[in-house]
């Protein structure tokens, strides 16, 4: 403890006893030379206490605390208090102003929440669109974001929503695309509505159901949602109608390959099965699909080939909010993490402002890369200098993407040839197993191997999630461009923010 | 149900006792189901200010979620049992059924 105080030991106990100071630093022990300096005080003349002092005294309260004076907490305590109260500040702060803006935005949309609504009335609903960040194992982060931060305001004004998240990459531009060819065969008369629904009293008629959801709206959160919505728009649009059950085209794909052959020489063993079946390495581009050859129309569907062009014109979409939304991940955005944690105000006041404009419903017209500038670019100019449009929408959160992102084709293949290599040991041992040319061993009795039946399901589970990631990994890549088609044009729309005036409040409050 | 009973008794008319038994359970765990789901979401999503007659936009969106949620988990739950149950059944015989 003395190590502490520099200062005290400036003055050595070796001073002469009786004029000592009246109030020495508490707390400092008592070494036996001034203990005996202590035992001649009552020589010096008595204190002169005040009457408090005198009636406290006798009532059992310890004398060292009547004797307290007020004084600085020593240095280490200083700083510590100081560092504690800082952050507990900052943070205290933050999470009121966060509750203020929320409540302001609150407060200002409440009003439509208290409409009456008649029971087969549908209030206004909009369609939330998430998607995987690239790196992150957590694939629900940006609907997280809208719930926390877009959310509260939606549900004070009783806009109901409905989240669709994307677990893997690609999946949110896969349900997108299926979504709308679904909806081309209604209306091309190829399937007809479910009787279920037919049979509903909520049931709206065709055009009115989608003038409601023209009233609607579409959010999404985050760069990769976006660019996958966009795929997904464009690939539901320009395809066919056809039906296509993708798992039963790769598994008719993959049993061509021969990857499950049996060996010419089986008795010769193991060994030379597996220099036999070592892959020959796949070099895998998204042009491979394009090459595939279409697959064969299921039996009973021959769509005229007049319903099955993609049409020339898209109808009009309910109109788009885009939310930026930037997930940090890695050790490198540490700083960033923190900063965030005590700056979330920014956050919930970028949220609610987003959800205050989609619940106030200004719109204006996307606007659209024209087709000179996108030419003119894609030749000459860096992609960072080209002219902003809409659809560079929150681009410098690719920036943000984890630098290990970029690899993921390569761990995909490296998985692919780990798998691959011990594939046919595996197959040997069922297959030997199988004809019951070797007992059980005793751990195969514990833990049986699996059976050739499912290997080939194990690998085209896998051989299809391989492909779908890297798919999807294709679309949103900070180096593909988001998916923009010509028709797009007239039909995309974007919320915007209401114009200032008519929120007074916020801009000197902050 | 005395005439349910007599039907059961007499041997054409095909009414199996058991399966009036399972059918009354299915319809007490429905009924049940449903005033838990009730008593909940009203709970939750209704203020008990009743300034109106009508539910307000904001009482029947949070109703219409409510409810879809309650639904969602009572089935995932109920699967959940199933499995577990299917489980104990076949590890344990007949005599491991525990009332789920």
């Amino acid at each position: 403890m003395d190590g502490d105080f520099p200062n005290e030991d400036m003055f050595p106990a070796e001073e002469p006893g009786p004029p000592r100071p009246k109030f020495e630093p508490r707390f400092r022990t008592l070494r036996p030379r001034e203990m005996s300096v202590n035992g001649a005080e009552g020589d010096v003349k008595p204190r002169k206490v005040s009457g408090i002092r005198t009636v406290l005294s006798y009532t059992g309260i310890p004398p060292s605390w009547l004797d307290k004076r007020p004084k600085l907490p020593s240095r280490n305590w200083l700083i510590f208090l100081s560092t504690v109260s800082t952050v507990a500040g900052f943070y205290i702060y933050d999470r009121q102003q966060c509750k203020k803006i929320k409540r302001e935005y609150i407060e200002r949309v409440k009003h439509l929440a208290e409409e009456p609504l008649g029971t087969l009335e549908r209030p206004r609903k909009v369609t939330v669109y998430g998607a995987k960040w690239p790196g992150d194992e957590d694939y629900d982060q940006s609907l997280k974001y809208f719930r926390k931060y877009v959310k509260p305001v939606l549900v004070a004004a009783a806009v109901d929503y409905e989240m669709i998240n994307g677990k893997r990459h690609g999946e949110l531009a896969r349900r997108t695309a299926d979504e709308i060819k679904s909806r081309r065969r209604l209306a091309a008369g190829i399937d007809s509505p479910s009787p279920y629904t037919e049979a509903l009293p909520t049931r709206l008629p065709p055009d009115e159901e989608y003038k409601q959801e023209l009233a609607g709206g579409i959010v999404i959160v985050g760069r990769p949602a976006f660019k996958e919505f966009m795929a997904g728009l464009q690939k539901g649009w320009s395809e066919g109608l056809e039906k296509v059950d993708a798992e039963e085209d790769l598994a008719q794909e993959l049993s061509m390959d021969g990857r499950f052959d049996e060996p010419e020489v089986p008795e010769e063993g193991i060994a030379v099965e597996a220099t036999a079946f070592t892959p020959s390495p796949i070099v895998f581009s998204p042009l491979q699909h394009l090459n595939q050859p279409k697959p064969a129309k299921r039996s009973g569907e021959n769509i005229s080939s007049s319903l099955n062009t993609p049409p020339s014109t898209i109808p009009l979409l309910p109109p788009l909010l885009l939310v930026p939304f930037i997930d940090y991940i890695g050790f490198t955005q540490v700083p960033l993490m923190l900063w965030d944690f005590f700056n979330q105000r920014h956050k919930v006041r970028a949220g609610a402002r987003a959800a205050y404009s989609l619940i106030i419903g200004e719109t204006r017209p996307f606007d659209s890369p024209s087709a000179e500038t996108r030419l003119f670019t894609d030749i000459t100019t860096p992609d960072n200098e080209a002219p902003s449009s809409d659809i560079d929408f929150d681009r410098s959160a690719e920036a943000y993407y984890k630098r290990s992102t970029s690899a993921l084709a390569g761990e995909i293949e490296k998985a692919r040839t780990k798998f691959y290599e011990a594939l046919p040991a595996k197959l040997a041992t069922a297959r030997a197993l199988a004809r019951g040319e070797r007992e059980y061993t005793k751990e195969e009795n514990e833990r049986p191997p699996p059976s050739e039946m499912e290997l080939r399901a194990e690998r085209l589970k896998k051989e299809l999630r391989w492909r779908r990631d890297l798919e999807g990994w294709e679309i949103v890549k900070p180096a593909t461009k988001v998916a923009w088609d010509d028709r797009f044009k007239d039909i995309l729309r974007l919320f915007v923010d209401p114009p200032s005036e008519t929120e007074p409040t916020l801009s000197n409050d902050s | 149900m005395s005439f349910l009973g007599r039907g059961g008794s007499t041997p054409t008319g095909g009414v199996n006792p058991e399966r009036i038994d399972m059918a009354v359970t299915e319809l007490d765990t429905v009924t049940d189901f449903f005033n838990r789901m009730v008593s909940s979401c009203h709970a939750k999503c209704i203020s008990t200010r009743y300034a109106d007659a009508d539910l307000n936009k904001g009482e029947s969106v949070c109703i219409d979620r409510c409810v879809a949620k309650f639904s969602e988990v009572q089935k995932k739950v109920g699967e959940k049992l199933q499995n577990r149950g299917a489980a104990a059944a076949s590890a344990g015989g007949a005599g491991s059924f525990t009332g789920l």
